[in-house]
């Protein structure tokens, strides 16, 4: 599960209404190699939740020096865009584990797979 | 690649029935070559120069390739069988057979190049030690077996050089006497015919052009371990002789490990390309399968971001599995960051895990009713996966592109959701004999839960009976 994915992702348990974002246990991380592309970056980041982000990279020890605040003019920072794009879709989690915030619902993360599936009661 | 002259030569492409003008798009943009369709459903032409061979194999959109010997717009079949099939045979002595014969063995250099570069994967006999290394689950280990026939060509995404390895084996008796050493060449005809005013069947044409070909050059017959196949398509008055260049279809390409209805990489291909995907899309696959759009996606337009997600074990597992292969493949070719934009989920299409309007494409293979699934579910799923596809999706600049087979109940659950979707484009295609429509649609510029449809489910439809039927369009 990549980070990027991660932001996406939200608890629909029954009654829920907080279940976002998921929090995450992590047991095995991985970073792999994609390409970088500044114009790619530059654009989701206005779709993320930042905060979420970067809670997310602090979970599954990545975090680094990635800024709690979006940075102004990011547009052009391509430094920051790198660490970025690294948080993004670089830093995947294999094995583990995602809370839902408000229920405590855990949906595991095995092979980078998160299973979102719900149990009858649950829908 | 060195060539001694450069000559002209057509090119002839088979492609999924319905995306011919995706794959002439195609065509123009990667080769500069106007592209022809022909009345023939599902084939184009096109010219090009024959040093342009390796950027040929990198076309997406078809399914197979061949050179065109000579086409006949308007070919005069005589009225009996015998004197029209003493036509054909006395055809084959006077036909220029010298570009199209070079193109093929040019063909055959490029692709024992890149067997050689594959090295070891080539000679693998045992096709489930794939399996073994990955540590794949149960389920997915009963499609390992296909692997090995199914490992496509993979001629695309060639960018280096031809540099011959040393040392590594020949693929094997395909390649005698495709380089100029002595041995005979072996041979088949294959004949398409279509058309109902023809006093012959094909295959009497292909026995009878066959073995007229084989008078003529000394090569030998044979159906399964051919060097040669040599193309006769008839279709009514048109008549194209050709030299076919691809063994495999090139359609199953990206996907080594496959399930029960795997979509064919080039259709995968067409209905991307409908999408137009843009710089940082979230494009999402609700009932992935195998993987095969997601990753089709992940390759050919590699600056959005491709979700793919399914309900079943096995499905993920697989397209897991099929992101795994082509990222090791990436890696074993050394060129660059080997990591692809995308990412596997499980999940339920009708209650999808996803922050609402987060998505910015949906592009789908929905289950059709007589291969997977049934009709009765289709009935009541539809409805449910529209809606909830309308929560996730951007409204005003959301799309979506579905595949359908089950066009009755497709229509009928859209024409309720016209607060939520815009009928666009409708491409109509052939999968296996079946026809199946491509629905192209926007997603209306409203907020999702402010339209009767979406906060009503038990609402009665209005015009119900009349949205059954749809007329063909295109």
């Amino acid at each position: 599960m990549k980070l990027l994915t991660h932001n996406m992702l939200t608890s629909h348990v029954k009654g829920v209404t907080k279940g976002y974002p998921l929090l995450i246990k992590a047991t095995e991380v991985k970073v792999s190699e994609v390409e970088f592309n500044p114009q790619f970056v530059s654009r989701m980041i206005p779709k993320l939740e930042w905060s979420a982000l970067v809670q997310a990279a602090e979970e599954v020890g990545h975090l680094n020096d990635l800024p709690t605040e979006l940075l102004p003019d990011y547009e052009n920072n391509e430094e920051f865009l790198r660490k970025v794009h690294r948080v993004l879709l670089e830093v995947e989690v294999l094995e583990g584990s995602l809370r839902c915030p408000e229920s405590g619902r855990e949906f595991p993360i095995s092979r980078g797979i998160p299973n979102m599936l719900l149990n009858e009661d649950e829908a | 690649m060195t060539v001694c002259c450069q000559f002209t030569v057509t090119m002839g492409a088979t492609v999924p029935t319905g995306f011919e003008h995706c794959a002439a798009e195609e065509v123009r943009e990667k080769l500069g070559a106007e592209a022809k369709i022909s009345k023939d459903r599902g084939r184009i032409y096109f010219q090009m120069s024959s040093d342009s061979l390796p950027l040929v194999h990198q076309l997406r959109s078809v399914d197979n390739l061949f050179v065109v010997v000579k086409e006949y717009v308007d070919y005069q079949f005589k009225d009996s069988k015998e004197e029209t099939l003493k036509d054909l045979q006395d055809l084959a002595s006077k036909l220029p057979w010298t570009n199209p014969l070079e193109v093929w063995k040019l063909n055959n250099v490029l692709k024992k190049r890149r067997w050689r570069r594959r090295g070891a994967n080539v000679s693998r006999p045992n096709p489930s030690s794939d399996g073994a290394k990955e540590g794949t689950q149960e389920g997915a280990a009963d499609t390992e077996t296909q692997s090995l026939e199914a490992e496509p060509e993979q001629p695309g995404r060639v960018e280096e050089d031809y540099e011959d390895n040393q040392g590594q084996q020949d693929k094997g008796s395909a390649e005698t006497g495709a380089e100029g050493t002595p041995g005979v060449l072996k041979f088949r005809v294959t004949c398409n015919r279509a058309g109902d005013k023809h006093s012959f069947t094909s295959n009497e044409a292909a026995r009878d052009f066959g073995g007229a070909v084989q008078e003529f050059f000394q090569w030998k017959a044979d159906m399964t371990k051919f060097d040669v196949e040599v193309l006769l398509n008839i279709h009514n008055n048109e008549v194209v002789i050709g030299v076919a260049l691809t063994e495999e279809s090139l359609h199953r390409r990206n996907i080594s490990h496959f399930g029960p209805t795997t979509l064919r990489s080039t259709l995968a291909y067409g209905m991307l390309r409908l999408c137009k995907p843009q710089v940082s899309d979230v494009i999402i696959d609700p009932m992935c399968g195998t993987g095969a759009i997601p990753l089709e996606g992940a390759l050919e337009w590699k600056h959005s971001y491709y979700l793919a997600g399914d309900n079943n074990d096995q499905a993920v597992n697989r397209t897991v599995n099929n992101v795994a292969h082509i990222h090791r493949k990436r890696q074993e070719k050394g060129c660059g960051p080997w990591g692809l934009p995308i990412d596997t989920v499980q999940w339920n299409l009708c209650r999808l895990p996803l922050k609402t309007a987060s998505v910015d494409i949906i592009i789908t293979d929905m289950p059709f009713g007589k291969r997977m699934g049934s009709k009765k579910r289709n009935w009541d799923l539809y409805p449910s996966c529209l809606r909830e596809m309308a929560r996730v999706c951007r409204p005003g600049t959301g799309k979506a592109v579905l595949l359908t087979q089950d066009k009755k109940c497709f229509a009928k659950a859209l024409s309720r959701m016209g607060g939520l979707w815009r009928k666009s484009h409708t491409v109509w295609v052939n999968i296996g004999g079946l026809h199946a429509g491509v629905y192209l649609l926007k997603r209306v510029a409203s907020a999702f839960g402010e339209t009767p449809e979406d906060t009503d489910e038990r609402r009665d439809p209005r015009g119900a009976e009349t949205a059954g039927e749809e007329k063909e369009e295109n």
